[in-house]
C-alpha cells in the first residue's frame, strides 16, 4: 500500500485565497453591487457647526419626480447611536459637527438625489461652538450634548503603588506634554450599505461593510426598534476596516428607513469628501507624562494623564483608554503608576476606533520618555529598555500576566540587526557637522493584546465545520474577513487538524444567518480567537471520522491519523482508505450519519475588575522598531530610510500574509508619523481629498527588514498570537527619538512633517501644554 | 451637475475655433485637472464639451531653427523623453520629472497645464525661464488669426489667463537660449511623487567664469500667478557666484515673495524655503 508522509501548511508562505480575485479586479464591494428595483440614498448634511434647527421644508423636495422618500428626524424611531447614547442618526433639534446629517433622499438616480438635496430648506439659529478640548471643562463653555452634565464624555482613572511617594524615590523626575493629531482610516472602499427589506415577511437584510456583524445585528435592532431575528446581516467583501467599521453610523439607519418608507433596496455609498469628513478618526490627544528614574536606570514612578477630543458624539472608540492604561501600567516594570485620561465633547469631527486602539498616542509619549529618561541616565536606550523590560512569567501591577513574552528579544534582535548602539552614538557624535542633512536613528516598542480583549460579555467565536461525501471541508465561522487573511489562516489552522489540501476548504465567514456568533474584528483577535474556534471544530470532526474509520478497519483511532485527504496509520503513513469513502460509507450506512461539529471558543481571559485590575487578553504581542531616517535641516523634510522590526508573533502560521499585515502596519504608522494630518479649522475638515491628505506613496517606502520573534503561546493556535495592530503603534514614537538623535531637537507634536520640523529646528515650536491657552 | 448638451470632437484646429466661436465651450484635452475639478464640484462644464485629442498637428515638438515649437497636446511625457528640449530647456525636462505621477504625465499636456493657470503648474516656471509664448488660435471672422503672447504677462491670476474664450491654445513657442545657458528647476514639495509644489524655483542663465548674465528667475506658488522675479534676477545678474553673494541672492528673494499660507504651508515657510531652494539652484548652476 502507499504511504503518505505528514505535510504541514503551518509556518509557509500560503497566498491569501481571495488574493487572485482581488487582483483580477473581480472582486465584487457594496459598490459593484446593485439589486433590482434599488433607489439611491444621499444624505444632507448641516451647514452650520453648531446650531439649532429652527426650520426645515422637504416640500420641494418631494415633489421633484424621481424621488422616493425624504426622510427628517421626524421619521426616524427615537433612538440614539453611540456609545452614549447621544447620536441620533438624522439630527432634528440641533446640530453639532460639520458632518451631521439632517435629512435625507432615496432617488431612482444619483443626480436626483442630488438636485433634491439642493430643494431642503433649513433655518438656523446659531450657538457658540468649541474647537479645543482643553476649554471643554471650563465654565462658560458652550455645552454640546445638552443631555449630559458637563462636556466629558468618558473619564478613566486607574492607578498600582504610591506614584507620589515612588516619585520622592527618584534621581530624575522628567515631565512633558506630547500632542497627537487627527489622522483618518483613508480606506480605499468608502462607506457603503444596501438596506433591502422582504416587502411580503418584513424582513430586512442589510449588505454592509461591518466589521462587527453580531453586535451591529443588536444594535440595529434597538436603533430601529425592531425584531432582531429579522435582521440579516451580510457582509460583501470590504475595502479597508482597520477600526473604521466598529460602529454603527448614521448612514446605516437612514438607509434602512429610507428603504422602508419607499419600499425599495436603498444604497447609500459615500463620496471620497463625505468618508473623509464623515467617517471616524483617531482620537486627538494631549498627553501628560511625568516620570521616575533612578541613576542606576530602575523606573519608580509613571503618572500619566491625558484628554481625548471626542467630538460632538461618542463612537465605541471612546474606550481607547483602556488600552492606553495598559501601555501606562505593564509595558514595563513600572512598580507605581497612576494613570487618568479624559474624553471630553467639542464641535469637532467625531472619533472611533481605529488600529491601534490609542495604543499609537500612548506609545507616543511613553516612548519618547523612555529615551529622555536614558538621556538623563546616562545609557543607551537600548540597554536602558532592556533593563526595564517586561518578562515571560510577569503579572504586572495592573494583572495582566505575561505567560509568553518576547519583548526583550525583539529588543535585542531590532537593536543588533540595525547596529543601533554603534550608529545612535555616531550620529550623536556627527550632529555638530557641517552637513544640512543628519542621519538618525531611533527606536520604540510596543505592547498590545494578542489574545483578544474580554471587553464585551463574551469575547468568543463560534465555528461550524462539516465535511461533505467527497472529504471537502466547509468552515462556517463568525470571524469576519476584511482583508487580514483570515479566511487563508483558518483554513490552514483547519488543514493541519484534518490533514486535506487547501483546495478542499471553503470558508463562509459573511452571513448572521448562517455563520455562528463572534464579537467582531477588533483587538488583533480573529487568527487567535477564530483560529482556536476553528481548531476546535477541526479536532471534534477528525476524532469523528477516526472512529468511525476505526470501526472500518479495525485499527485503534488513536493510532490512525488524516493526511493527504486519506485515512492514513499514525506511524508509518500507509494508506488505510480514501477520506471521500470513509465519508460516504458514514453517510449512506444503515445507522446514517454526517460529519458536522460545532465549538465555541471563549479565550480564559477575565474582565477587568471595577479598578481596571484583570488579565483581559490570552496572550500579549510585543515589538520593537528601529527607523533610520536623514533630515534635512534646510527643508525639514525627514526621509524615513529603513525600518528593522522585530516581533513577537508567536508562530508564524502564514508567512507571507504576516509579512503583509506587518508591512502594511509600518506604513501606515509612517503616514500617521510623518505624512497624514486631517486639518480641521473651526470644525471643518479641509483636506478632504487625497491631494492634501498625505497617504504614503510607494517610493516612500522604506527597506523593511523583519524578523519574528516565535514564543510559542500555549493558548495561541498553534502557538500563535495575533498581531494585527501591533505593527502600526510604534512608529510616531521611533520617528520621533531618530529626530531627536539627528538633531538634538525633541518635537513633542505629530506628525513630523516638513513645516513642523523646519519650525522646531529654528525654535520656534512651543511645547504642547494641557492648559488651553 | 451641469448639463453637457453637445460633445464635439474636431479633427482640426480650423474646426475647433469654429466650435469655439459659437461660444460656451468647455476645452478637454487630457482631463487630468478638468475632470477632478468638475467632480469636485470646483467647474461647471459648459454646454459643449470639446475633446480636442483628435485635432491633428497640436502633438510633438518640433525644432524650427531658431526656436522650439511644442503643440499643446504634447504630453508631459514627450517633454520629459523629449531630446530637444533635454537639448534647449532642461529645466523643462526636470519639471516634467516632478511632475505628479506615471499615469498623470502620460495623459497631462502641456497646454493644459498652462490653461489650469494654477500659480503652483509645474511646467510653468520653466517656461517663464525660458522665455516661451503662447500661441492661440481663432476664427473671429471665418478665417483663422493667431496671436502670441509672452508667457509671463499670460496670466491673470489663480485659474485665469489673456486667452479669450473663442481662442484655442495651439502652441508653445520656447526661443533656442543662447551658448553656455544652463537652467534648472527645484520643487519643494512634502514627498516624492504626486505632491502640489508648496514652492518651485526655476534659475537660467548664461554661465561664464563662475557668473550668469542672461538671469532669469520664476518662482511657483508664492503669489496669484507664476511669478517672474526681477529683483532676484537684477541681484544675480554678472555676479560671481561665490557662497555670499548666494545668500545675498537667496536673501533677495525671500524678500520679493509675498506668499499666502494655505493647507499646504504657511506663507513663513513658503518665504523660508524660496530662500532655502534659491541657493540650492544657485549651487546647482555655478558647480
Amino acid at each position: 500500500m502507499p504511504t503518505i508522509e505528514k505535510e504541514s501548511l503551518i509556518g509557509k508562505r500560503v497566498p491569501k485565497m481571495d488574493a487572485p480575485e482581488k487582483a483580477a479586479g473581480r472582486t465584487r464591494y457594496v459598490h459593484d453591487m446593485n439589486l433590482p428595483g434599488q433607489l439611491i440614498g444621499k444624505i444632507l448634511r448641516t451647514d452650520r457647526i453648531h446650531a439649532k434647527i429652527l426650520s426645515m421644508d422637504t416640500s420641494a423636495a418631494e415633489a421633484l419626480p424621481g424621488v422616493k422618500a425624504v426622510i427628517t428626524a421626524k421619521d426616524m424611531p427615537a433612538k440614539m447611536l453611540g456609545l452614549n447614547n447621544d447620536n441620533p442618526p438624522l439630527k432634528g433639534d440641533k446640530v453639532r459637527a460639520e458632518r451631521d446629517e439632517i435629512a435625507a433622499v432615496a432617488a431612482i438616480t444619483e443626480e436626483i438625489a442630488l438636485e433634491a438635496l439642493k430643494l431642503i430648506k433649513v433655518e438656523y439659529e446659531d450657538l457658540p461652538t468649541l474647537f479645543d478640548p482643553r476649554e471643554s471643562e471650563k465654565e462658560g463653555a458652550p455645552h454640546i450634548q445638552e443631555s449630559k452634565d458637563s462636556n466629558v464624555c468618558m473619564e478613566f482613572e486607574y492607578e498600582h503603588g504610591d506614584a507620589a511617594k515612588a516619585e520622592t524615590e527618584a534621581d530624575f523626575v522628567i515631565e512633558d506634554t506630547f500632542k497627537l493629531h487627527y489622522v483618518t482610516h483613508a480606506c480605499m472602499g468608502v462607506s457603503g450599505v444596501i438596506a433591502d427589506f422582504d416587502n411580503i415577511t418584513g424582513n430586512l437584510t442589510l449588505h454592509s461593510n461591518t466589521q462587527v456583524p453580531f453586535l451591529h445585528k443588536r444594535e440595529f435592532s434597538e436603533v430601529l426598534e425592531m425584531d432582531p431575528s429579522r435582521i440579516r446581516i451580510i457582509q460583501p467583501p470590504i475595502g479597508g476596516g482597520f477600526g473604521s467599521k466598529l460602529d454603527i453610523y448614521p448612514f446605516e439607519p437612514i438607509a434602512v428607513i429610507l428603504a422602508k418608507k419607499s419600499r425599495c433596496p436603498v444604497k447609500i455609498v459615500f463620496t471620497r469628501e463625505e468618508e473623509f469628513m464623515a467617517s471616524p478618526t483617531r482620537q486627538p490627544a494631549y498627553i501628560n507624562l511625568r516620570s521616575g528614574v533612578k541613576k542606576d536606570g530602575t523606573i519608580t514612578s509613571r503618572v500619566f494623564d491625558s484628554l481625548l477630543d471626542n467630538g460632538a458624539y461618542t463612537s465605541w472608540g471612546a474606550t481607547i483608554p483602556f488600552v492606553m492604561m495598559q501601555t501606562a501600567s505593564s509595558f514595563y516594570r513600572v512598580t507605581d503608576c497612576q494613570y487618568a485620561t479624559k474624553a471630553v465633547y467639542t464641535n469637532n469631527p467625531t472619533a472611533g476606533s481605529f488600529r491601534g486602539y490609542g495604543n499609537l498616542q500612548a506609545t507616543f509619549a511613553i516612548e519618547q520618555h523612555m529615551d529622555k529618561m536614558a538621556e538623563a541616565v546616562g545609557m543607551d536606550p537600548l540597554e536602558f529598555r532592556l533593563k526595564n523590560a517586561q518578562e515571560a512569567g510577569e503579572v504586572t501591577g495592573q494583572g495582566m500576566h505575561f505567560k509568553t513574552c518576547g519583548f526583550k528579544e525583539c529588543l535585542s534582535t531590532a537593536g543588533e540587526k540595525s547596529d543601533f548602539s554603534r550608529k545612535f552614538a555616531e550620529n550623536n557624535a556627527n550632529r555638530g557637522n557641517g552637513n544640512p542633512v543628519k542621519k538618525g536613528i531611533g527606536m520604540a516598542s510596543m505592547l498590545h493584546v494578542g489574545g483578544g480583549a474580554k471587553i464585551y460579555p463574551s469575547d468568543g467565536c463560534g465555528t461550524i465545520l462539516k465535511m461533505d461525501d467527497f472529504g471537502h471541508v466547509t468552515i462556517l465561522t463568525g470571524a469576519s474577513e476584511i482583508g487580514q487573511g483570515s479566511e487563508t489562516v483558518l483554513s490552514q489552522l483547519v488543514c493541519e487538524e484534518l490533514g486535506v489540501p487547501l483546495s478542499a476548504v471553503t470558508v463562509v465567514n459573511n452571513d448572521t444567518d448562517i455563520t455562528p456568533w463572534d464579537v467582531g474584528v477588533h483587538a488583533s483577535r480573529t487568527t487567535f480567537i477564530g483560529g482556536n474556534a476553528a481548531i476546535g471544530a477541526a479536532k471534534l470532526a477528525k476524532a469523528k471520522v477516526l472512529e468511525s474509520a476505526s470501526q472500518v478497519s479495525n485499527i485503534p483511532a488513536d493510532q490512525l491519523d488524516m493526511r493527504g485527504g486519506c485515512i492514513v496509520r499514525a506511524d508509518d503513513g500507509e494508506v488505510i482508505m480514501q477520506l471521500g469513502k470513509l465519508l460516504r460509507g458514514m453517510h449512506f450506512k444503515d445507522k446514517a450519519e454526517l460529519v458536522t461539529t460545532s465549538f465555541y471558543y471563549e479565550p480564559p481571559s477575565v474582565h477587568q475588575d471595577k479598578g481596571f485590575k484583570g488579565d483581559v487578553s490570552a496572550a500579549y504581542a510585543w515589538a520593537t522598531h528601529v527607523v533610520e531616517v536623514e533630515v534635512d535641516t534646510e527643508t525639514g523634510i525627514v526621509t524615513l530610510d529603513k525600518v528593522t522590526a522585530a516581533h513577537d508573533v508567536g508562530r508564524v502560521l502564514n508567512e507571507m500574509s504576516l509579512e503583509g499585515q506587518i508591512e502594511g502596519g509600518i506604513i501606515m504608522g509612517q503616514g500617521y508619523a510623518l505624512t497624514e494630518d486631517l486639518l480641521v479649522k473651526e470644525g471643518r475638515v479641509i483636506t478632504p481629498n487625497f491631494r492634501d491628505y498625505k497617504m504614503v506613496t510607494a517610493p516612500e517606502i522604506p527597506e523593511i527588514d523583519l524578523s519574528f520573534i516565535e514564543t510559542q503561546d500555549g493558548e495561541g493556535p498553534q502557538g500563535a498570537k495575533g498581531v494585527g495592530e501591533a505593527p502600526s503603534i510604534c512608529m510616531a514614537a521611533a520617528v520621533g527619538n531618530a529626530i531627536y538623535n539627528a538633531t538634538g531637537v525633541r518635537i513633542y507634536e505629530a506628525p513630523y512633517t516638513p513645516e513642523k520640523v523646519y519650525r522646531a529646528l529654528k525654535g520656534a515650536v512651543e511645547a504642547p501644554s494641557m492648559a488651553a491657552e | 451637475m451641469s448639463e453637457i448638451q453637445n460633445y464635439e470632437t474636431p479633427n482640426s484646429v480650423s474646426e475647433a475655433a469654429d466650435i469655439l466661436a459659437k461660444g460656451d465651450v468647455t476645452i478637454l484635452a487630457g482631463g487630468t485637472d478638468l475632470m477632478v475639478q468638475v467632480d469636485a464640484g470646483r467647474v461647471e462644464y459648459k454646454s459643449t464639451l470639446m475633446n480636442i485629442r483628435r485635432v491633428e498637428g497640436l502633438r510633438g515638438i518640433s525644432d524650427e531653427g531658431d526656436h522650439l515649437r511644442v503643440g499643446a497636446l504634447t504630453t508631459i511625457t514627450d517633454l520629459l523623453e523629449s531630446d530637444l528640449i533635454a537639448e534647449h530647456g532642461t529645466i523643462l525636462t526636470e519639471a516634467a520629472d516632478a511632475f505628479a505621477s506615471v499615469q498623470i504625465r502620460n495623459a497631462g499636456t502641456i497646454g493644459g497645464n498652462i490653461s489650469n493657470a494654477s500659480p503652483a503648474g509645474d511646467t510653468l516656471v520653466p517656461l517663464v525661464v525660458l522665455n516661451a509664448e503662447v500661441e492661440l488660435a481663432s476664427k473671429p471672422n471665418g478665417s483663422i488669426v493667431t496671436r502670441t503672447i509672452p508667457i509671463k504677462d499670460y496670466f491673470t491670476g489663480p485659474g485665469k489667463t489673456k486667452k479669450e474664450d473663442s481662442e484655442l491654445l495651439v502652441a508653445v513657442i520656447i526661443p533656442k537660449p543662447a551658448a553656455g545657458f544652463v537652467s534648472t528647476f527645484d520643487k519643494f514639495g512634502s514627498r516624492p511623487a504626486l505632491d502640489i509644489s508648496t514652492v518651485s524655483v526655476g534659475l537660467g542663465g548664461v554661465l561664464k567664469d563662475g557668473a550668469l548674465t542672461d538671469v532669469r528667475v520664476a518662482f511657483g506658488a508664492v503669489a496669484p500667478v507664476p511669478l517672474k522675479a526681477t529683483a532676484t534676477e537684477a541681484a544675480t545678474e554678472g555676479k560671481k557666484l561665490d557662497e555670499a553673494t548666494i545668500d545675498a541672492i537667496a536673501a533677495t528673494a525671500k524678500d520679493e515673495v509675498n506668499p499666502i499660507d494655505d493647507v499646504r504651508a504657511t506663507a513663513w515657510y513658503r518665504k523660508e524655503m524660496i530662500e532655502s531652494s534659491m541657493k540650492k539652484v544657485l549651487r546647482h548652476v555655478s558647480k
